[in-house]
């Protein structure tokens, strides 16, 4: 008996030698001229949308030890505007524009004009350079082709009121960055009264609300649901993954709203901790090695003029896309989520 | 110099220092409640109009749904161990009780994958078989957390109960026999109402696990307080909104710990004294193979199941090279990683919990009193703020006034012990309680100072007492998802953390080797308390 307690009491003295040690981990070393210590970057991309990209950077810059949160948009958000006085993160990587540009305004960044922003299209590359675009992504349909035919999909977001498609539609809930964004541009461009109807009506057609469009698109995939609201990289990694899936790129016609498109992109912190490697990790994400993975590892737009799509990744030239006044929609932001939270969005 | 012949009644340092921890322990439910109170009235009433009605039905429906469930498992479960001749009840009595080494959201994860409607493994399956999909039970929604939360608590009573079980009185039921009682009258009559207090404890555990309880909710998609606060902290740039929500959540998890603390004070009557004896095993007779059944069923899908499911994914993932490489190099450091992280500070919560329980069992065990009784109270509100709460109530108040701490791996060890220090604070208080007060005496009288007596004499004697305290607060703290998620520093995962972030986007092989592994860990600790609670029959 007396040996197996003393066994616990020696594991448990080691637990606390180690707990004392292990914070002084986290400190950031001080700044060296060649490009070491911790990059800590908040991402709303979900880990495994990131993760390679932070593989190859560390391929190329083997002393730099990246540190990754991943979260969404608006929780890294609030971290990153309670910390402002005692920042700890370098990087911060949001899935849509208007959370960057809110944080922007409210001076959560410093400028930095990335090498090789002028290739960019200028929409991506705010004048003040307080954050860039990484790659475009389309907010689109996906079907499971054993239950809805090509030609009765749904060719309109509108339509997935249709009470028709009642408890057969699966979308990612509220605290989803690209679902807030697809929301504040639909009030720009519908109004509140018909975006608030909107959401009521998807509430009412009993559509389920995942934590997360990976849920979304295996439900589909499998057939659990007919149809998926998604981000259009969701429907090819379905299809890879040998699912019968297929794709609408909605509201094309005469009158409709057009595709709704976003951005992810990211921005340097004020005051970040480790500013050189931050500045290397932007660049790298900008440059066409970069791009290449994105494109190639998630089926996204690329913004890097002359960076190949995935062969299967219909080009978004001969889309008609939603014109939204991102700036009046940043502005509204607090409305949008106002209006999700008057609903009970889940 | 003169001292009182009883332990320094109450000495000022002692009352101080238990003081203090009180203090502590109070801090994140008087935030929230400050907070909730300071939030604007507009916020109160848009919430009660929408939220709070909806998810106080929800919550609640749950919280006595589960007990329910669990107390008739819990209760059949102890009755078959303890007084039938179940056959194998020596091995049942340790595999009903290893589910507490399974975290409820590892669980549901496993069922989830099993279960889902059309996607599911056995959905897919009875497709194939019957060439058309074929309806089968879903894990989701109310029903679905209803019955994983109920396979993942159903221990709690069963051990409580399996305990009084064995400490009841042989002659209590023998006179309600000789009375002319039938042995059924009896179990209802007189066995049930003599192991009350037990029970209400177990249920009033699970409850208090329910209304904390986070990830198992999330994913079976089924919205309660708990829940519904994280949405509004990682979804909503408003605190206030969590802060209502919160305060809500607390004041009944308040009203439901003070019914269990009002339960525990009575089950002190239930102590025997001397003459106790087994009572003789109830012959089940031609029940014996239904008994069977139903326990091996209990065993099957609480442990067999998820147990099975994930060392089959695990050697999925471990035999796929990508996935392999996927898992071994996930996050910010390896897999070494994180359950070193785990470990480490799983070890100093607990270190750190009994640490700071030990003034408060002093205080309770040497000067009993209204002072004491209020103190300890106070230490137990840990088991009422859920780790949602908790972690709110860090991240504004270290920000704010220890910023050095921020987003240190030492925020998530004071959230563990903050929410678990209550285990280990029973603990102490009953391992102090046993320990003769004449043998501390002996040792002033000797000439030890206060400070000696206590390491050299009282710790010693209570020191198995205080590592059962600490084994639970590390096992409970090694499982602890919804604080360590919200206020872990970037690149600080725990394992707990590594099966959610994978399980979340639906990577369930990769999750699997993590959770394996963390139940595996558990299982350590809990056999040590399992060992340590059958041994006192």
């Amino acid at each position: 008996m007396s040996l197996r307690w003393s066994l616990l009491a020696a594991a448990l003295c080691l637990f606390v030698l180690t707990g004392c040690v292990a914070p002084a981990a986290v400190e950031p070393p001080a700044a060296a001229a060649a490009l070491s210590g911790n990059l800590v970057i908040y991402s709303g991309r979900s880990e495994p949308l990131i993760q390679p990209v932070i593989e190859a950077f560390k391929a190329r810059q083997p002393e730099v030890k990246v540190l990754l949160k991943a979260g969404s948009n608006s929780q890294l958000a609030n971290a990153l505007l309670e910390e402002r006085n005692n920042p700890q993160a370098d990087l911060f990587i949001t899935t849509e524009l208007f959370t960057i540009q809110a944080l922007a305004r409210q001076g959560a960044f410093q400028a930095y004009r990335p090498a090789g922003a002028e290739r960019l299209p200028a929409e991506f590359v705010p004048p003040d350079n307080l954050w860039v675009g990484l790659t475009r992504r389309a907010r689109v349909i996906m079907y499971n082709t054993d239950r809805v035919s090509a030609a009765d999909a749904p060719k309109s977001l509108l339509e997935l009121t249709d009470p028709k498609w009642r408890g057969q539609i699966a979308a990612a809930g509220s605290t989803n960055g690209s679902l807030q964004a697809q929301v504040a541009s639909m009030r720009q461009l519908l109004g509140e009264p018909a975006t608030e109807a909107w959401l009521r009506g998807m509430l009412d057609n009993k559509v389920t609300f995942f934590g997360s469009h990976t849920d979304v698109r295996k439900a589909v995939g499998a057939g659990e649901f007919a149809i998926g609201l998604v981000n259009h990289y969701y429907y090819h990694l379905q299809r890879a993954e040998g699912s019968k899936v297929g794709v609408v790129f909605p509201d094309q016609g005469e009158g409709q709203m057009g595709l709704l498109t976003n951005a992810t992109a990211v921005g340097v912190v004020n005051r970040a901790p480790n500013l050189a490697a931050a500045r290397a990790f932007v660049d790298f994400l900008i440059s066409a090695e970069g791009q290449k993975l994105f494109a190639e590892l998630n089926y996204e737009y690329p913004l890097l003029p002359g960076v190949a799509l995935r062969p299967e990744v219909q080009p978004l030239t001969a889309v008609r896309l939603a014109q939204v006044d991102m700036i009046q929609a940043t502005a509204a932001f607090d409305a949008t989520f106002a209006l999700l939270e008057k609903v009970a969005l889940p | 110099m003169r001292w009182p012949l009883r332990w320094p009644a109450i000495s000022p340092r002692l009352a101080l220092a238990a003081g203090l921890v009180a203090g502590f322990a109070a801090i994140p439910l008087f935030y929230i409640a400050l907070r909730a109170a300071a939030a604007d009235p507009e916020v109160w009433r848009r919430l009660l109009q929408a939220r709070i009605g909806y998810l106080l039905g929800n919550t609640l429906g749950l919280a006595v749904a589960v007990t329910s469930g669990a107390l008739a498992l819990g209760v059949s479960m102890a009755w078959l161990t303890e007084r039938t001749d179940l056959p194998g009840r020596g091995v049942f009595r340790w595999l009903l009780a290893l589910p507490l080494a399974i975290p409820a959201y590892i669980g549901g994860i496993v069922h989830l994958a099993l279960l889902r409607p059309r996607g599911g493994v056995i959905p897919q399956l009875l497709a194939e078989l019957a060439g058309r999909p074929v309806a089968a039970p879903s894990p989701l929604g109310f029903w679905g957390a209803a019955f994983i939360l109920t396979l993942f608590s159903y221990p709690y009573v069963y051990l409580l109960s399996g305990a009084a079980f064995r400490s009841l009185h042989a002659s209590l039921e023998e006179s309600a026999r000789t009375l002319g009682r039938s042995p059924w009258r009896t179990l209802w009559e007189v066995t049930l109402p003599a192991l009350r207090p037990g029970l209400t404890a177990g249920a009033l555990l699970v409850a208090l696990d329910v209304l904390a309880e986070y990830g198992t909710v999330a994913l079976l998609r089924y919205e309660t307080f708990s829940s519904a606060i994280f949405v509004q902290l990682a979804g909503r740039y408003d605190r206030s909104a969590a802060a209502v929500l919160s305060g809500v959540l607390v004041a009944l998890a308040v009203a439901i710990l003070w019914a269990e603390l009002r339960a525990q004070g009575r089950a002190r009557f239930t102590q025997m004294e001397s003459g106790w004896r087994p009572a003789p095993p109830l012959a089940l007779g031609r029940w014996r193979a239904a008994g069977f059944a139903v326990a091996a069923a209990a065993v099957f899908a609480s442990l067999l199941v998820p147990v099975a499911v994930l060392l089959a994914w695990s050697v999925a993932a471990v035999t796929d090279p990508a996935m392999l490489a996927a898992v071994v190099r996930t996050g910010s450091q390896g897999f070494g990683g994180f359950v070193w992280n785990s470990l480490w500070s799983s070890g100093l919560a607990a270190l750190l919990a009994v640490t700071l329980s030990l003034p408060v069992g002093l205080l309770a065990a040497r000067a009993p009193g209204r002072l004491a009784r209020f103190i300890s109270r106070t230490c137990q509100v840990g088991y009422a703020i859920p780790g949602v709460v908790i972690a709110l109530s860090l991240v504004l108040l270290v920000n704010r006034f220890l910023p050095f701490l921020y987003a240190t791996p030492l925020v998530v060890v004071v959230a563990y012990v903050l929410r678990y220090m209550p285990q280990a604070t029973r603990a102490s208080e009953s391992a102090l309680s046993q320990l003769a007060p004449s043998l501390e005496e002996a040792a002033r009288t000797l000439g030890r100072t206060a400070l000696q007596t206590l390491l050299q004499v009282t710790l010693p004697l209570i020191l198995p007492g205080l590592l059962a305290g600490g084994a639970l607060v590390f096992l409970t703290s090694l499982k602890e998802l919804p604080a360590t998620l919200l206020l872990r520093p970037a690149g600080f995962d725990t394992l707990a953390v590594r099966v959610w972030i994978w399980a979340e986007d639906g990577f369930y092989m990769q999750a699997a080797p993590a959770a394996l592994l963390l139940v595996l860990l558990s299982v350590a600790p809990l056999a040590f308390l399992l060992r340590r609670e059958q041994g006192r029959r």
